[in-house]
C-alpha cells in the first residue's frame, strides 16, 4: 500500500522528492561554501553549473511526472515551425495527487529561483562578474523549469475546464433530446 | 515508484468522477437507451482497467475511443492527449522521451538508468547528424529535429576546460572567458539570423552552433596534448575547416540566398577567434 495515510499524508514518493531537492540544495550549498572547497573558479563554476543542469533534468524528466503529473517539451514540426507541448494527468489522476508532494514541489521550485536572484544580486553588488555568470547560469535554468511547469499547470486547468464545460454542455444537449424525445 | 502499486486496483464505480455520476443519473432518468449519452462519456472505463499510474498517460497511446473527444481535442492546439504518431524509430521516440517519457507504459516506473541512456543516445545521433559527412542525411535545412542542448553544454565546458588546463597562468579567467564567450556568441548568431530575416528556430540553432564545436574540441584536446606552434596551426586549421562545414547548409538555408554571406561570415568569424584562443593559449 502507499504511504498516504487517510488522515495525516504523507510523501507519496519520498525517494523522488528527495532528489527533487537533493540537487537544487547542493548546487545552492556548494556555491555559497565554495571558498571552503576549492579556489579554482573554474571547479566552482563547473560543478555549480553541473548540478544546477541535473536538477533541471530531474524536475523536468522525473519529478514533474512523478509529483505533479505534469509534462512540457517542445517539437518541431515537419514545416520547421516549433511547438511546445503540454501533457497532464486526467483530473481523476490529478485529484489524487499527494498534497504534499506538490506543494513541496512547487514551493522549492520557486525558492530555488528566488535565492539564486538574491546571490545574483549580491554578486552584481560586489561586482564580480565572474560569479555572476555561475549565477546567471542557474537562475536561468530554474526560469526555464518554472516558466514551462506554470504554463503546463494551466493550459491542464484550462483542459480540465473545456472538458468538464463540454462534457455538461453536451449532456445538457442530450437531456434535451431525450426530453424532446419523450414529448 | 512506491505509488504505482497503489494505482493498480481499477476504478471503482463509487469513485468515479462527479462528471460519469451526473451522466450515470441521466442515464438512468432516460428512457432511450445510452446511444445518445455515449458520445459525451468520456473513457473513463477504459481508464480504469490500466494498472499502473501511467493509465492516464497511456490514454495518448490508445487509438482515441470516442471521435468527438479526439475532435474536441483538436480544438485545444496544445493537446497532447491525441496520441502522437507511433515512433518509427528510436530517434522519433526520443523527442517524445525528450523528457523521458517514449513509449508511455514504462518510463514512469523505469530506472532512471533507462532515461538517461535514452537521452545519451540522441545525443549521439545528434551529434552523427550535424558533425559528421553523412551522404544520407536528409535536407540539412532540417536538421536536428530533436534539438537538445545537453551536446553543446557538455562540448562548451570541455572545451573551456581544455583552454583552462593549457593555459599556465590565469586558469579561472580564460575559462569564464571562453564559456561566456562560446555561449554568447551563440545567442548572437542566432539572432542574427533572426534578424536578416531568416527562418530558424532559436534552441535548434543554439543546438546546432553548439554541436559544431565538437571538431574544436578535438582540436583543442590535441593542442593541449601536443605543444608544437606548427602542429597546433594545422590542427586548428583542419578542424575550424570542418566546424564551418557542419555549420554551412544549416546556416545557409534558413536565410534568404542573397544574405548567405551576412549569415555565415559571423559564424566563421567566431569559430576562428575560438581558434585563436586555443593557438595562442600556451
Amino acid at each position: 500500500m502507499d504511504l498516504s495515510q487517510p488522515v495525516e499524508e504523507n510523501y507519496a514518493n519520498p525517494k523522488t522528492c528527495f532528489f527533487h531537492v537533493f540537487f537544487k540544495a547542493s548546487a545552492l550549498a556548494f556555491y555559497m561554501l565554495s571558498t571552503l572547497f576549492a579556489d579554482s573558479f573554474v571547479i566552482i563554476f563547473v560543478v555549480t553549473v553541473v548540478l544546477a543542469a541535473l536538477d533541471f533534468w530531474v524536475v523536468k524528466n522525473v519529478s514533474g511526472r512523478i509529483l505533479v503529473g505534469l509534462r512540457w517539451w517542445n517539437e518541431i514540426e515537419e514545416q520547421g515551425e516549433s511547438i511546445w507541448r503540454f501533457e497532464c494527468l486526467d483530473h481523476e489522476s490529478l485529484a489524487r495527487i499527494n498534497q504534499k508532494d506538490s506543494s513541496l514541489f512547487w514551493w522549492t521550485l520557486y525558492l530555488n529561483a528566488v535565492v539564486w536572484a538574491i546571490f545574483g544580486i549580491f554578486s552584481m553588488v560586489r561586482l564580480e562578474v565572474d560569479y555572476l555568470l555561475v549565477v546567471g547560469v542557474c537562475f536561468s535554468l530554474a526560469i526555464a523549469n518554472i516558466i514551462g511547469f506554470t504554463k503546463c499547470r494551466k493550459d491542464a486547468r484550462n483542459k480540465i475546464q473545456a472538458f468538464a464545460s463540454r462534457t455538461i454542455a453536451s449532456s445538457f444537449s442530450s437531456t434535451l433530446q431525450s426530453a424532446f424525445s419523450l414529448v | 515508484m512506491s505509488n504505482s502499486h497503489g494505482d493498480t486496483i481499477p476504478l471503482h464505480p463509487s469513485s468515479q468522477s462527479d462528471i460519469d455520476e451526473i451522466e450515470n443519473l441521466i442515464n438512468a432518468s432516460v428512457q432511450s437507451g445510452p446511444a445518445t449519452v455515449l458520445p459525451a462519456r468520456p473513457p473513463s472505463p477504459p481508464r480504469a482497467s490500466i494498472p499502473v499510474s501511467p493509465s492516464p498517460f497511456i490514454q495518448s497511446k490508445i487509438p482515441p475511443p470516442p471521435p468527438q473527444s479526439a475532435s474536441s481535442n483538436q480544438k485545444v492546439p496544445s493537446v497532447a492527449a491525441a496520441p502522437p504518431p507511433p515512433p518509427p524509430s528510436v530517434g522519433n521516440s526520443s523527442s517524445i522521451a525528450a523528457s523521458g517519457f517514449g513509449p508511455a507504459p514504462n518510463t514512469l516506473t523505469e530506472p532512471v538508468w533507462d532515461t538517461v541512456k535514452r537521452d545519451l543516445s540522441r545525443i549521439v545521433s545528434n551529434l552523427k547528424l550535424v558533425v559528421f559527412p553523412n551522404p544520407y542525411r536528409e535536407d540539412p535545412g532540417k536538421a536536428l529535429r530533436d534539438w537538445d542542448l545537453w551536446g553543446p553544454f557538455f562540448f562548451i565546458v570541455f572545451l573551456g576546460l581544455t583552454l583552462s588546463w593549457s593555459a599556465s597562468v590565469k586558469k579561472s579567467e580564460v575559462f569564464a572567458v571562453a564559456f561566456a564567450l562560446l555561449a554568447a556568441g551563440a545567442v548572437i548568431l542566432t539572432l542574427n539570423v533572426l534578424l536578416l530575416g531568416g527562418h530558424i528556430i532559436f534552441f535548434q540553432s543554439l543546438s546546432l552552433l553548439g554541436y559544431c564545436l565538437f571538431p574544436l574540441d578535438i582540436g583543442a584536446l590535441i593542442c593541449m596534448l601536443k605543444d608544437n606552434v606548427i602542429v597546433k596551426m594545422v590542427v586548428v586549421g583542419v578542424t575550424l575547416a570542418w566546424s564551418s562545414w557542419a555549420a554551412y547548409p544549416f546556416m545557409s538555408s534558413a536565410v534568404n540566398p542573397r544574405r548567405k554571406a551576412l549569415a555565415l561570415y559571423p559564424v566563421f568569424l567566431m569559430y576562428v577567434s575560438v581558434g585563436f584562443l586555443i593557438i595562442a593559449i600556451n
